[in-house]
C-alpha cells in the first residue's frame, strides 16, 4: 500500500520530467523544418503539413483502424514471443548442456535480419496477419530467449544451496529467491522486444499486407505523398513514444531501483 | 547646498563606492521607474521622447535593457564576482568609472537625436566601456579560478558587448537596429539562468532550513540548466538570423519546455511557497511562459507575439533584477534578510505588471489602459525599492565594515 502510495504520488514529478523530452523533440521539429526550408516541401513538407495530415487521417476514422490492425499483429507476434521466448529460455537456463547448446542457435537468430524472415514469411503465410505476425514472433523471440537464459544462468549458487539446506518449500524458492531475480533479467528484454515488435509489425506491412499502418505507407509512397507519408512515419513515432514514456520508463525506472537496493544491501 | 551634496557623492571616499553593486542597483532602482514614466508620458500625452534612431520603440527598449537591466548587471557581476572567486573588491575609483561610463551612454543616446553621429558614437563607446571594463575586471579573477566554475558570465558580458557594438554600427550605418535589442534580451534571459543557479542554491536551501524540513535538499542541476541556455541561445541565435520564422517557432517552443524542466529542481514540497524562493521561480515561470506564447504566435500564429517577449523582458528580467537587488543589495550592505512587507509587495506588483503588460497584447484588450496600468505598478514596484533601499545604499554600513562583504544567512 505504500508502495501504491509512494507510486502515486510520484506521477506528477514523473510527468513534469517529460519537459525535457518536450524540449528536445521540439529541437528536432526545429531541425526538420530547417530542411524541409532548405529542400522544399516535395523533398520533406514540413511538420504542421504533416501533423494536420495526421489530424485529417485521424478525424476521418480511418486512421485508427489501421492502428489497431498493426497494434494486432504486434501484440500478438509479441505474446507470443514473450510467452515462448521465456518458458524456452528459462528451460535453458536451468541445464548448462542446454544454454551451451542454445547459444551458437540464439546468435543465428540474432544474426538473421528480420528481412530475410519476412521473404520466408511471405512465401510460407502469404498475405495476410500470419506474416508479420511471424516475422515480430521471430525478430522478438532471440531477445527475450536470451534475457531468460542469463537470468537463470545468473542466479546465485550459495543461495540455491542455502535454500536446499534450510528446506525451504518450493513456492517460497520461487516467489522470493527465483522470480524476483529473473524478473530483473526478462523485464528489460521484454522492453526491448516491445519496441521492436513495432517497428518490425510496420515493416511487415509495408511488404506484404494489404491493410495496416506499413500498408498505409506503401500507398502513399507508391502515390508520391510526402505528406501523407509523413504523417504516417508521425503516428508510428508518436505511438512509440507514448509507450516508451508512458509505459517502458516507469517500469524501467523501478526495476533500476531494485537492482539500485541490491546493491546498497550487498 | 546641492553642490555640496552632490560633491560628496563624487568623492571616492563616499560610502556609495564602497561596492559595486551600491552605486549600479542606485542607478537601475531609479532608471526603472523614470524610464517607464516618460515612456507613458508619451504613450498617454504623445509628450516627446528624445528622437532617437530607430523611433520610440527602439528608445524605450534599448533604454530599459542597456540602461536598467545593465546598471543591476553590473552592479550584481561587480559584487558577485570577487565573492564568488575570492579575492578583494573591485576598487572605488574604478566602480566610478564604470557609473561614468554609464552616466555617459545615457547622455551620449539621449542626444543622438540632436547632435547626430558624434553622440551616437559616444554613446556606443561608452556602453563598450562599460562592459570592456567589466570583463578586464572580472576576466583575471574567472579565468584564475581553478574550476572556472563562473567564465559564463564572462561569455554573457561578452554577449551583451556584441550586441552593443551591433546596435550602435547598425544605427550609424542608417539602418533600423532592433534586431540586436531582440538579441540583447536572449544573452540577458541566459545570464539569468546563469546566475540565479548560483542565487537559488543558497536562498532555497536556506527557505528549506527555515521551514524545518528534513530529508529535502534543493541542488540547480547542471544538465537542466546547460539544456535550458542551449535552447535560449539557439532561439536568439534564430531570431537574429531567421526572424519570424517557424525554424524560430519550435526553438522558443524548446526553451519554454527546457525552462520548465529546469523548474523539477524546484519542486521540493512546501518550502517553495515562502516569498524569496517564490520570487525566484516566478522569473523561470515567466520566462517559460514568454517563450511559449512567442514560438505559438511563431508557429501556429495564434498571435500576441509582444506577449511573449514582454513577459520576458517584464516578468523574467524584471522580476529578477527586482528579486535579485532586493536579496543581494541588503546583504552586501551588511544586513540580514529583507523581513519588511516591501518586497513581496514589490515582487507581487511586478508579476501584475508583466501580466498586465502581456494581457495589453491580446487582441481586443484596451491596450491604452492596461499599458498605463502595466507602467504604473512597475514604477512602483521600483520606487518601493528605491524608497527602501537607497538609504542603505547610500551609507556607511551599519556592521563598520567597508567594501562588500556578505553578511552570512543567519
Amino acid at each position: 500500500m505504500t508502495l501504491f502510495k509512494r507510486w502515486l504520488a510520484g506521477i506528477p514529478a514523473y510527468l513534469w520530467s517529460g519537459w525535457g523530452a518536450i524540449a528536445s523533440l521540439a529541437l528536432l521539429l526545429a531541425a526538420w523544418e530547417v530542411i524541409s526550408v532548405v529542400y522544399g516541401p516535395m523533398i520533406l513538407p514540413d511538420p504542421l503539413a504533416s501533423f494536420s495530415r495526421l489530424a485529417e487521417l485521424l478525424s476521418g476514422g480511418g486512421a485508427w483502424s489501421e492502428m489497431l490492425i498493426s497494434l494486432r499483429r504486434a501484440l500478438s507476434g509479441l505474446l507470443l514471443a514473450i510467452t515462448v521466448g521465456s518458458l524456452l529460455g528459462l528451460a535453458a537456463g536451468v541445464s548448462m548442456t542446454a544454454s551451451t547448446m542454445s547459444r551458437p542457435l540464439v546468435t543465428v537468430l540474432l544474426g538473421m535480419p528480420p528481412i530475410a524472415w519476412l521473404v520466408l514469411a511471405m512465401l510460407w503465410f502469404g498475405v495476410g496477419d500470419g506474416t508479420p505476425v511471424f516475422t515480430v514472433f521471430i525478430a522478438c523471440f532471440p531477445v527475450v530467449f536470451i534475457g531468460a537464459l542469463q537470468g537463470t544462468r545468473t542466479l546465485d549458487h550459495q543461495l540455491r544451496d542455502m535454500a536446499a539446506a534450510f528446506r525451504l518449500p518450493w513456492q517460497m524458492k520461487l516467489f522470493d529467491l527465483y522470480l524476483p531475480h529473473v524478473v530483473s533479467y526478462l523485464f528489460p528484454a521484454w522492453i526491448n522486444a516491445l519496441g521492436t515488435s513495432w517497428k518490425v509489425v510496420v515493416m511487415a506491412e509495408l511488404l506484404s499486407s494489404n491493410d495496416g499502418i506499413g500498408a498505409a505507407l506503401a500507398v502513399t509512397r507508391s502515390h508520391l505523398d510526402m505528406e501523407g507519408t509523413l504523417a504516417w512515419i508521425v503516428a508510428i513515432v508518436l505511438a512509440l513514444l507514448a509507450v516508451e514514456y508512458l509505459m517502458l520508463e516507469p517500469i524501467k525506472r523501478e526495476v533500476e531501483r531494485w537492482r539500485e537496493l541490491d546493491r546498497e544491501h550487498a | 547646498m546641492l553642490t555640496a551634496l552632490l560633491r560628496g557623492l563624487v568623492g571616492v571616499s563616499h560610502p556609495v563606492w564602497m561596492c559595486g553593486l551600491r552605486p549600479f542597483f542606485l542607478l537601475a532602482t531609479l532608471a526603472a521607474p523614470a524610464l517607464m514614466l516618460v515612456w507613458l508620458a508619451f504613450l498617454g500625452h504623445g509628450l516627446p521622447l528624445p528622437p532617437t534612431v530607430g523611433g520610440p520603440f527602439v528608445w524605450h527598449a534599448h533604454e530599459l535593457l542597456f540602461g536598467f537591466a545593465l546598471a543591476a548587471t553590473a552592479g550584481f557581476l561587480l559584487t558577485v564576482v570577487p565573492e564568488f572567486t575570492g579575492g578583494g573588491d573591485f576598487t572605488a575609483v574604478s566602480v566610478r568609472w564604470l557609473a561614468f561610463a554609464w552616466l555617459l551612454g545615457r547622455a551620449g543616446f539621449w542626444s543622438s537625436g540632436w547632435l547626430g553621429a558624434p553622440a551616437l558614437a559616444v554613446s556606443g563607446l561608452a556602453h563598450l566601456a562599460l562592459l570592456c571594463g567589466l570583463g578586464w575586471l572580472a576576466a583575471p579573477r574567472l579565468w584564475r579560478d581553478p574550476e572556472r566554475k563562473h567564465l559564463a558570465f564572462l561569455w554573457a558580458v561578452a554577449g551583451l558587448a556584441v550586441c552593443v557594438a551591433g546596435f550602435h554600427v547598425d544605427a550609424l550605418r542608417g539602418e533600423h537596429p532592433a534586431r540586436w535589442l531582440h538579441a540583447a534580451l536572449g544573452v540577458y534571459m541566459m545570464l539569468i539562468v546563469v546566475a540565479m543557479s548560483r542565487v537559488s542554491m543558497r536562498i532555497v536551501n536556506h527557505a528549506i532550513e527555515e521551514a524545518g524540513v528534513v530529508g529535502v535538499e534543493y541542488r540547480a542541476r547542471p544538465p537542466r540548466r546547460n539544456l535550458a541556455t542551449f535552447c535560449i541561445g539557439l532561439y536568439t541565435a534564430a531570431e537574429f538570423f531567421l526572424p519570424e520564422s517557424r525554424i524560430s517557432g519550435w526553438l522558443a517552443l524548446a526553451a519554454a519546455a527546457a525552462l520548465l524542466n529546469l523548474l523539477n529542481d524546484w519542486h521540493i514540497g512546501r518550502a517553495l511557497f515562502s516569498h524569496r524562493p517564490l520570487m525566484l521561480y516566478g522569473v523561470y515561470a515567466f520566462m517559460a511562459a514568454g517563450y511559449a506564447i512567442m514560438g505559438a504566435a511563431l508557429v501556429f500564429a495564434t498571435g500576441a507575439f509582444s506577449a511573449g517577449r514582454h513577459l520576458l523582458a517584464v516578468g523574467a528580467l524584471g522580476l529578477a533584477i527586482f528579486a535579485v537587488m532586493g536579496i543581494a543589495g541588503r546583504a552586501h550592505c551588511g544586513m540580514t534578510f529583507e523581513t519588511r512587507q516591501w518586497l513581496p509587495i514589490g515582487a507581487v506588483l511586478l508579476a501584475a505588471a508583466a501580466l498586465a503588460r502581456a494581457l495589453a497584447a491580446w487582441p481586443g484588450a484596451n491596450a491604452p489602459v492596461v499599458w498605463l496600468v502595466s507602467g504604473l505598478l512597475w514604477s512602483m514596484a521600483f520606487g518601493l525599492y528605491a524608497g527602501y533601499m537607497a538609504p542603505l545604499l547610500l551609507t556607511a554600513r551599519a556592521d563598520g565594515l567597508l567594501g562588500c562583504k556578505g553578511t552570512a544567512i543567519p
